[in-house]
This record gives C-alpha cells, sequence and structure tokens, in this order.
C-alpha cells in the first residue's frame, strides 16, 4: 500500500504553535505523538540562583495568555514555603485578578480560536467577516477581563503589581467600582455567550475521561483547594507528585504527566465543571441550566459551552467582589526575616487548569529549585487520547479533512502550547 | 481650532515576548523610546496577543506597531510599511509565538471596525526565536535602526 503523508506547518489558532504526528498502518492507528520541542526547562533553569521575589514575575512571562495564573501559583508556593499567611481581603483581591484572567483568556479562545470551527470558518478573520457581532461581542468580553487585569494587576498582560505576601500597592474602592458597568454589561454579555455556544452544533461523541481538579469547601477553585479527580482522588496539594508523575516522551524533550499507576486525565474548564458544578455561581448555574449542560460533560467539544458558563461565574464573582472590597492594609504581608531555608508547593486553577509549582528556597531566599507543571503538560497524553480515538473513527476522510479534525480535536482543550514548547508541525502519515 | 477636540496623541506600540530570543525587539524598542516621547506621543508593550491591539489603537490617527519578522532577509534587516487601507502583504512574515498575529490582528480590526486612521509597521528581521533571554547579536545591533524608524515614521506623519 503507498505511504502518505500530510503535513502542515502549524496548528492553527492554539496558542503558541504545536506539532501532531499520526501514523496510520492497514487501517489501524499505531501511533499518535503530540510533538513538544521544548528547550528543555529553560523557565526551571532560568530561575535557579534567583530571588524568591523574582519568581512571580519571571514566571509570568511564560506565557502572555495566563500570567496570573503563573503569578498566583508561584506566590502561593512561596508563601507555604515561608508560612505566609495571607488575609481575606488579600485572597479576596487576588480572586478577583484572576477573574480578569478567565475572563480575557476564555473569551479569546470562545470567539476568536474555537468558535470558527463549529461556523465553518478558517479562522476568526473570516468569522467577524460574516458574524462581526459575535467577534466583538468576545472583543468587548475581552476588554472587560484586561481592563480588571489593568486594574488590579497594574498592566493588563504580565501584570506587576502581584508579590509575594500580596500585592505592592492595593488598588482603592473607587478604582474597583469604576469598573462596575462594565462589569455589568460583561456578565450580561457572557450569559449571551452561554446561549450562542449552546446552540452551535457538535459532534455526537463522549470521551471516558478521569478529570482531575482543585475543590474547595467554599467556592468554584481559583486559588486554593484540595486536589480531586473523578476516580475518587482526593490529596492535599503537598502530595501531588507522590500521585503524580512526568515522564519524557521519547519524541518530545517535553514532559507528559500521568496518574502514577494509572494513565491519562484531563484538567481544565471540563474537570472543574464536572468535580464543582455544586458550586457555580447563581447566574452560572441557570446559564448552564438553561444551556441543558449536562454534568459531567464528556463531550470535548462542548467545552466552549463550559468555557462560556465559567465567564459568566468570573463576572458575577468580579462583581461580587468589587461591591465587597476592602483594601487590604497593609498590601502584603512580609516574609520571615531573616529568611530560612524551605520548600513549599501550590496549585492555582489557570483557565486551561491546574498549574502546579513547587519551590526549594535556600537560606537568604535564593531559588534552589524550581518545578512547574503547566496544564497543558498534563492533558498532553488525554489530547492524545482523543486524537486516537478521532482517527480511529474517521480512517474513511481524506487527508485535508482528516488533518483539519485532528486540529479541531487539539483545540477543545486550548492548550497553550506556548507555555511548554515552541515551533511544531502536524505530520499525518498513512501506510 | 476653537471648539475642535484635538487628535489623539501618536502611539508606538512595541509588541513581543521578553523570552523568546529576538521576538522582544519590539519590546525594546518600545522602551528605548519612552524617554524620548516627551509628552509628543504614547508608548505602549504589548506582549500578549496581538488580539489586544485592537484595544490599544482604537480612536488613534496613528500608530507605528514594531515587531520582529521572518522574511528571510538577513537578521536585524529593519523594515516600514505603511498600510494604508490595505492588509498587510504576504511577506514580510510577522511573526507570533502568543495567540493571534499582527496580521490576523489587523484583518480583524478591519473586520470589526477597530482600525486607527494610519498604521505604519516597523519589522526588525528575527533570527533566533527560541526560548532565550536576550537578543542576538545582529538584531541587538539593529536596535537603534529601528528606533530611528520609528520616529522617522511618526515625523512623516505629523508633517504631511
Amino acid at each position: 500500500m503507498p505511504e502518505r503523508t500530510i503535513a502542515v506547518d502549524y496548528l492553527a489558532r492554539v496558542e503558541g504553535e504545536g506539532a501532531l504526528k499520526v501514523r496510520i498502518r492497514d487501517d489501524r492507528v499505531e501511533e499518535v505523538q503530540l510533538r513538544i520541542f521544548e528547550p528543555p526547562r529553560f523557565f526551571e533553569a532560568f530561575l535557579r540562583g534567583r530571588s524568591y521575589a523574582e519568581a512571580p514575575d519571571i514566571t509570568a512571562r511564560i506565557c502572555g495568555i495566563c500570567p496570573v495564573a503563573y503569578q498566583m501559583s508561584s506566590c502561593h508556593a512561596i508563601e507555604n514555603a515561608y508560612g505566609i499567611g495571607v488575609d481575606a481581603p488579600t485572597r479576596a483581591l487576588r480572586r478577583l485578578l484572576y477573574c480578569g484572567e478567565w475572563i480575557e483568556s476564555h473569551a479569546l479562545h470562545i470567539y476568536l480560536l474555537h468558535a470558527p470551527d463549529f461556523l465553518g470558518y478558517p479562522d476568526a478573520v473570516r468569522l467577524a467577516k460574516d458574524h462581526p457581532e459575535a467577534v466583538r461581542r468576545g472583543l468587548a468580553l475581552k476588554r472587560a477581563g484586561n481592563r480588571l487585569m489593568s486594574v488590579v494587576g497594574g498592566r493588563e498582560v504580565h501584570p506587576i503589581n502581584v508579590r509575594v505576601g500580596g500585592f505592592y500597592r492595593a488598588p482603592t474602592p473607587d478604582e474597583l467600582l469604576a469598573l462596575r458597568p462594565e462589569l455589568q454589561e460583561a456578565l450580561g454579555l457572557a450569559e449571551e455567550t452561554v446561549a450562542f455556544a449552546a446552540g452551535l452544533t457538535f459532534p455526537d461523541l463522549e470521551e471516558d475521561y478521569e478529570f482531575v481538579a482543585l475543590r474547595s469547601d467554599r467556592e468554584y477553585p481559583m486559588n486554593e483547594g484540595e486536589v480531586v479527580s473523578s476516580r475518587g482522588l482526593r490529596i492535599p496539594v503537598a502530595s501531588f507528585e507522590q500521585e503524580f508523575e512526568e515522564v519524557q516522551a521519547p519524541y518530545s524533550n517535553a514532559l507528559h504527566a500521568v496518574r502514577k499507576g494509572g494513565g491519562s486525565y484531563l484538567v481544565g474548564p471540563l474537570a472543574r465543571y464536572a468535580l464543582n458544578a455544586d458550586r457555580l455561581t447563581p447566574r452560572a448555574r441557570a446559564a448552564a441550566e438553561a444551556a441543558g449542560l449536562e454534568r459531567p460533560v464528556r463531550n470535548p467539544y462542548r467545552s466552549i459551552v463550559v468555557r462560556a458558563v465559567e465567564v459568566v461565574l468570573a463576572c458575577e464573582e468580579a462583581l461580587r467582589l468589587v461591591d465587597g472590597y476592602r483594601p487590604p492594609d497593609p498590601p502584603s504581608t512580609p516574609p520571615p526575616d531573616p529568611l530560612p531555608a524551605a520548600s513549599g508547593c501550590a496549585i492555582t486553577e489557570a483557565p486551561r487548569g491546574m498549574l502546579y509549582h513547587r519551590y526549594r528556597l535556600d537560606a537568604g531566599g535564593a531559588i534552589g529549585e524550581a518545578r512547574i507543571v503547566a496544564p497543558t503538560s498534563q492533558n498532553q497524553g488525554r489530547i492524545e487520547d482523543d486524537l486516537r480515538h478521532l482517527v480511529e473513527r474517521s480512517l474513511r476522510l481524506d487527508e485535508a479533512a482528516l488533518t483539519s479534525a485532528c486540529e479541531r480535536a487539539i483545540r477543545n482543550h486550548d492548550p497553550c502550547i506556548s507555555c511548554a514548547t515552541h515551533f511544531l508541525r502536524l505530520d499525518l502519515e498513512r501506510s | 481650532m476653537v471648539g475642535t477636540t484635538p487628535a489623539p496623541r501618536a502611539l508606538v506600540i512595541g509588541l513581543g515576548a521578553e523570552h523568546r530570543g529576538d521576538d522582544r525587539i519590539g519590546l525594546d524598542v518600545a522602551r528605548a523610546l519612552r524617554p524620548r516621547a516627551r509628552g509628543e506621543f504614547d508608548v505602549a508593550e504589548a506582549p500578549g496577543d496581538a488580539s489586544g491591539l485592537l484595544d490599544l489603537w482604537v480612536g488613534r490617527e496613528t500608530v507605528v506597531v514594531v515587531d520582529a519578522v521572518r522574511s528571510g532577509s538577513p537578521p536585524g534587516t529593519v523594515r516600514r510599511v505603511e498600510l494604508g487601507s490595505s492588509d498587510l502583504p504576504e511577506g514580510p512574515a510577522i511573526t507570533s509565538t502568543h495567540g493571534l498575529s499582527l496580521r490576523e490582528a489587523v484583518a480583524l480590526g478591519r473586520a470589526v471596525g477597530r482600525m486607527p486612521r494610519h498604521l505604519t509597521v516597523v519589522g526588525v528581521e528575527a533570527d533566533d526565536l527560541g526560548l532565550r533571554d536576550g537578543l542576538s547579536v545582529p538584531v541587538a545591533r539593529a536596535l537603534g535602526v529601528a528606533v530611528q524608524a520609528v520616529l522617522l515614521a511618526l515625523a512623516d506623519r505629523a508633517s504631511p
């Protein structure tokens, strides 16, 4: 049988760039590789020897889309190491900042990266020509998220106001109240987004995911909680590395995270929703119900609806936090003096899923070792499983259609490959 | 003139990713221009995806975006492209290690009516876009030329 190969230079509409290789022999899928050519652990190496105080700003630069997640995980991990407890106002302000990032990142993915797949357009530009109102709605939501990040974080992208122990400067109540009209409008747009997303047509399929997310007693998780899974796991964050491990894939110099003794698992909106639907805010819950959203959602294409529900939640939470705002005073809690040698870890919920940071700090505050497990590297094995199933179901498709279907299946999980990789390509090989 | 609103100041936007080798040249040019702005133009840095540009530049008369490009020219080559009413040409390729590229942002801005009146792109040919801290030698050498190219673009707009 003649061998056929398809090569596409980049995975379009994935944050950063990714590459996939699929090998089919005699109508059987032999191999699926989502390859990541990460210069090995650049940022972990870059952090060694730096001061603990630099970690939030350095790691925020790993990704232009989710800098707050990196700042939050690094702050919490270092505070965990030093035994710094933050007060309720600081906690609330951090959650408000995280809401900005969820709104911004999800709006970008829903409208500019994911929606074109469902409406038959190659990209957001073509979508915008026929449906400018939908793209304008997405841009307005994104703007509201950006504004929130700008006021709380000090700058829209790569906020500079976050520090270990809290913030450099607390915004004034008036500064936050000024955001209210835009957030109120964003909440309405977010509800329209749920209806928009629920009205799309979805391929009929379900995957058997093990969902993994944070879960806390009081709220839908962002900054804190235990690690729970849909197969009964429930562990403190400090046990993460005992239950999960990163393995080196031979075709990639990035690491894939797996459950020890188990297999791939899924983090991100589908997992958070599956494990925390009872923690949704009232309007988010109502929007999910109106959209007929099942729980859990096992159809990865329907992740666009779950993301939209999370945007409603983030807008609602932002309004609640703005209304109840008390400036943290002082704006940050200092670390111990002198700084002892210490180790600590933390997980927060980046828009794309759990982001784990662990630091070993030398006496005096220099970083001796840093460990960062990004959501995309956790989902990578699971995305490969989705792709394997997709290709098995779709062997009759021609190369172009199959390639496009694979790209679409990858986009369901909004992989931020720029967090874990550089330029990648797609190769589809049949023999 | 009495009763008219003064035109908003020109805006220079540096686009790029800080730790992606030469991709940071746009940010470096913006930082070099900041002390020279003296209230005559504004400077912004855009290290995220380029769709954020639409909010930065909407309502402006004159905007200059500085970004790394890949066109096959020698690394460090500085090019200036006036966009007028056309989309960005197919070449030089504008790189992006983030969400939307500059080319897509321009096309999207036109589709939804969020564009400045005049848009100039100053592109600096990149050499290394890997995860790396700092510019390659040829791109670092081009920093001053790129700064001058931006100032010239602003001067041309100010005195039509």
